[in-house]
């Protein structure tokens, strides 16, 4: 086994331990206090009414229309909608580089399935399916590359000149836009060397059957390759995750409007919570460094107390 | 400007000037406005003034060196413990969601009321005070963090100067949460500055003093926030009662501590003060419509405000907690809140989580409450008796934060008549905050008024103006429908401050106000318009 594919390996160790890491660190945190945002889908209500609208509403089955909440996020996630709503300047650059990253994703996918049917013996020359997805792997790869490139070069340009932007824009995030862009266009000059990208295929079937290339990779594969890899493993580490807050933020945040029914599972939580320690430092806390839990400083009153005596 | 620039040692990072200001709409084109009054040398000797030139906190600046130190690791230590789950369960994952993933896109700011009618002042931008927050937490507290600060975006120095001025930026947002409702993705820039405020108040002990050692602290000791006594507000209950048969010829008890009733509705205590209209047009809407319910006397509980809400968990789950036992103590079925925004959010949504499911009791608004009232017929209204134009405020806390959107609206139909209600723009969930949202509407200290006054309020006052074109001459009356006390006092301030009643005949009131004059059985006007008292008694 080559270099490269250590490597390869060793990235996507990285990267699956550490997105994983970090979906666990967010899903074990405590559950917080309500905090929802209206307009929220799943109440049905178009003009971003709730439950609350209606009298006893405690006393009413609640009906979440959860197709709702997908007819939100679909678009949401695919044109990035709420930026072209509020703030169309910077969609127009940041929707391309998001689809043409869509779509060098979906490419790697057909090109890990071109490899699979490689190893069974099935390659675009005798194969009609394998011919398919070789086809599929170039319809989206080729344009997300272009559409990336575009979309790259837009939010550099934009984050440079929109003084806004470039306020609080650091080093780093013109090195992360600079990374993704050098992926994009090493990408479209491998696919310009090796059109039906039966090299990016080779090195796939390698990594799948742990064996070394047949043929040594041409230069910019390699360069190609290794930018990749070195993104991939630094990529959980970034902000750039934030697929990951787009979750949590909308579907355990701000659209989390469960009452308090006396469910089990939500009443354990609650007394679990309030057996935490305090060690807030202000007097009137009254935490006693620790001493006091959620329960005693929130069922305590100070100044009550001070009254009577 | 740059967020790292917080920590300049200069005399004041910003002034604002009249001229970068958004114009105000007709008749306020070419108004001159009062600029903010400067803070006199005396007073910038003793507060802490070098954000804006503004001090709402009256922060008195560290005496020696070794205070600031002090100071300086105290906020460190606070913000240490914001990112625990024991300190801080109740906020912690939306928070840590915030802290990492904002993609600095800036598309919060254009939503930003305050950012745009302060010229967009970059220090007024939702990002500005939570990315220094980020930065310090990135240099400080994170491993390696001092590890090419520069070049990773968090080169930030943590001195007075920043600790001074993020305390005072705390109280620049309010708490209305529109950035929220726009960032692409999901980021909370107005908990960020929630949870800033706390670091500041449950650690420092820092916080407005009109929230705290005037609002929580008193709400706590003497059971409102106004300061009124459990014995007082038997006394103005009784006057209520006297100015009701004055007002409507009717004979009404209203019921105090009344065991068992169906329900306990809980005003904001400022009503009492301020525009006593409000809980007399409740008891002789809820007496018309037969509802069996019954006001408190307890130590908070007759005061729904809730101001640990605005920057203290600790003070807001105490109160809280207070509301829900006198409500199971009396043993009602539900509790109904009146025309007050956060007195909503705070024991409707926030405190829903803060007990085991049985101990809660359940919470309406009087909105839903007052619409089915309209809805059963019970009480006949004529909304010839309400022929002029009226818009409707809507209250953040009630409306985006809580869904409540139509009950008022549809009360509003049926007590009007066609073509009388407009609505502001943007309305509904996409409001824009009165202005005096978190606190704002009653922290008066320093030149804070003068800046409410130019920056906070300033879009609510284009709006409410804005609604009215066309129809700007002072003799056709007009109405805002504000239903939140918080709010009714931000637009009563700016109202008199621009003398908008005087130059185009807008005045504003609650919604049972409008409710009861329209009434069938309501003899005389209830509602009240400046200079009426004169008329009369001419």
């Amino acid at each position: 086994m080559g270099f490269l594919q250590i490597l390869t390996y060793l990235s996507g160790l990285v990267f699956v331990i550490a997105f994983a890491a970090k979906l666990l660190k967010y899903a074990t945190m405590p559950m917080h206090v309500r905090w929802e945002l209206y307009p929220i889908p799943h109440e049905g209500k178009e003009w971003g009414g709730s439950f609350y609208e209606e009298v006893d509403h405690w006393k009413k089955t609640r009906h979440k229309d959860h197709m709702a909440q997908y007819r939100f996020m679909v678009p949401e996630v695919l044109f990035i909608k709420a930026l072209h709503e509020d703030n169309k300047s910077l969609w127009y650059w940041s929707f391309p580089f998001h689809m043409g990253l869509y779509l060098c994703i979906g490419g790697l996918a057909f090109l890990a399935i071109g490899a699979v049917l490689q190893i069974l013996g099935m390659v675009p020359q005798n194969s009609a399916l394998a011919s398919l997805f070789q086809s599929l792997t170039i319809v989206l790869a080729v344009p997300g590359y272009v559409l990336g490139t575009i979309g790259i070069l837009g939010l550099i340009v934009k984050r440079k000149t929109d003084s806004g932007l470039a306020d609080v824009t650091a080093p780093i995030d013109f090195m992360n836009l600079i990374w993704l862009g050098l992926l994009f266009v090493t990408g479209f000059i491998v696919w310009l060397q090796d059109p039906g990208f039966v090299v990016s295929r080779a090195y796939f079937v390698s990594l799948l059957t742990f064996s070394p290339m047949k043929e040594p990779m041409g230069l910019i594969h390699v360069i190609n390759l290794l930018v990749f890899i070195g993104f991939w493993a630094y990529f959980p580490f970034t902000h750039m995750t934030h697929m990951v807050s787009k979750y949590f933020m909308w579907d355990k945040v701000k659209w989390d409007d469960d009452p308090n029914r006396g469910d089990p599972g939500m009443d354990s939580k609650i007394k679990k919570y309030l057996a935490y320690p305090v060690t807030w430092s202000a007097e009137h806390v009254d935490a006693q460094g620790g001493k006091k839990n959620w329960a005693d400083v929130a069922t305590s009153n100070p100044w009550e107390a001070k009254e009577q005596k | 400007m740059r967020p790292e620039e917080i920590s300049k040692k200069t005399e004041q990072l910003v002034n604002i000037k009249i001229e970068d200001l958004p114009p105000l709409p007709p008749p306020y084109t070419n108004y001159e406005e009062t600029p903010i009054t400067p803070l006199k040398e005396e007073q910038k000797k003793k507060w802490e003034h070098s954000l804006d030139g503004v001090s709402a906190l009256t922060l008195p600046r560290p005496e020696t060196p070794e205070e600031e130190e002090r100071l300086v690791k105290l906020f460190l230590s606070g913000l240490e413990k914001l990112m625990t789950k024991e300190n801080n369960w109740t906020f912690l994952q939306p928070l840590m969601l915030s802290m990492e993933y904002c993609a600095k896109c800036q598309t919060c700011a254009d939503a930003c009321p305050a950012f745009e009618m302060s010229g967009r002042k970059d220090i007024y931008r939702p990002t500005f005070r939570a990315d220094v927050l980020r930065k310090i937490a990135k240099k400080y507290l994170s491993p390696g963090g001092k590890i090419l600060p520069g070049f990773r975006g968090h080169d930030i120095d943590l001195n007075w100067e920043t600790i001074a001025r993020l305390a005072e930026l705390s109280y620049r947002c309010t708490l209305c949460r529109r950035c929220t409702s726009v960032c692409p993705v999901g980021v909370d820039n107005g908990l960020m500055n929630h949870e800033l405020r706390k670091i500041f108040s449950q650690e420092m002990g820092i916080a407005g003093p009109e929230i705290h050692e005037k609002g929580s602290v008193k709400h706590l000791k003497f059971g409102s926030s106004t300061g009124m006594t459990k014995a007082a507000i038997a006394d103005i209950i009784e006057y209520l009662e006297d100015d009701i048969e004055e007002k409507t010829g009717k004979s009404i008890k209203i019921p105090l501590n009344k065991k068992g009733a169906e329900i306990l509705l809980i005003h904001n205590a400022g009503e009492f003060m301020a525009w006593p209209e409000n809980p007399m047009s409740f008891a002789i809407l809820f007496d018309a419509a037969g509802i069996d319910y019954t006001l408190s006397t307890e130590l908070t509980g007759y005061d729904g405000v809730n101001y640990g809400l605005w920057y203290d968990d600790v003070q807001f789950a105490r109160v809280a907690l207070k509301h829900l036992e006198i409500a199971r103590d009396l043993g009602v079925k539900k509790i109904v809140i009146g025309e007050c925004g956060h007195a909503h959010k705070a024991l409707s949504v926030i405190a829903d989580r803060l007990l085991p499911g049985e101990q809660m009791i359940p919470r309406e608004s009087s909105y839903t409450l007052l619409n089915e009232i309209v809805k059963s017929g019970k009480i006949k209204f004529d909304p010839s008796k309400n022929d002029f134009p009226v818009t409707l405020h809507d209250p953040c806390n009630v409306v985006r934060l809580m869904g409540i959107v139509k009950p008022q609206r549809e009360v509003l139909n049926a007590i009007f008549p066609p073509g009388r209600f407009r609505e502001m723009e943007p309305h509904g969930v996409e409001n824009y905050c009165c202005g005096g949202g978190s606190g704002f509407a009653i922290m008066s200290s320093g030149n804070f008024t003068d800046w409410k006054r130019l920056v906070s309020g300033r879009k609510k006052l284009s709006q409410i103006l804005n609604a009215f074109q066309g129809e700007m001459d002072p003799s056709i009356r007009k109405m805002v429908c504000a239903p939140c006390s918080n709010c009714k006092g931000q637009i009563r301030d700016m109202l008199e401050s621009y003398e908008v009643f005087e130059k185009t005949g807008i005045w504003y009131t609650g919604l049972v106000e409008l409710m009861v004059n329209a009434m069938v059985d309501q003899e005389k006007p209830f509602l009240e318009w400046p200079g009426d008292e004169d008329d009369d008694d001419m």
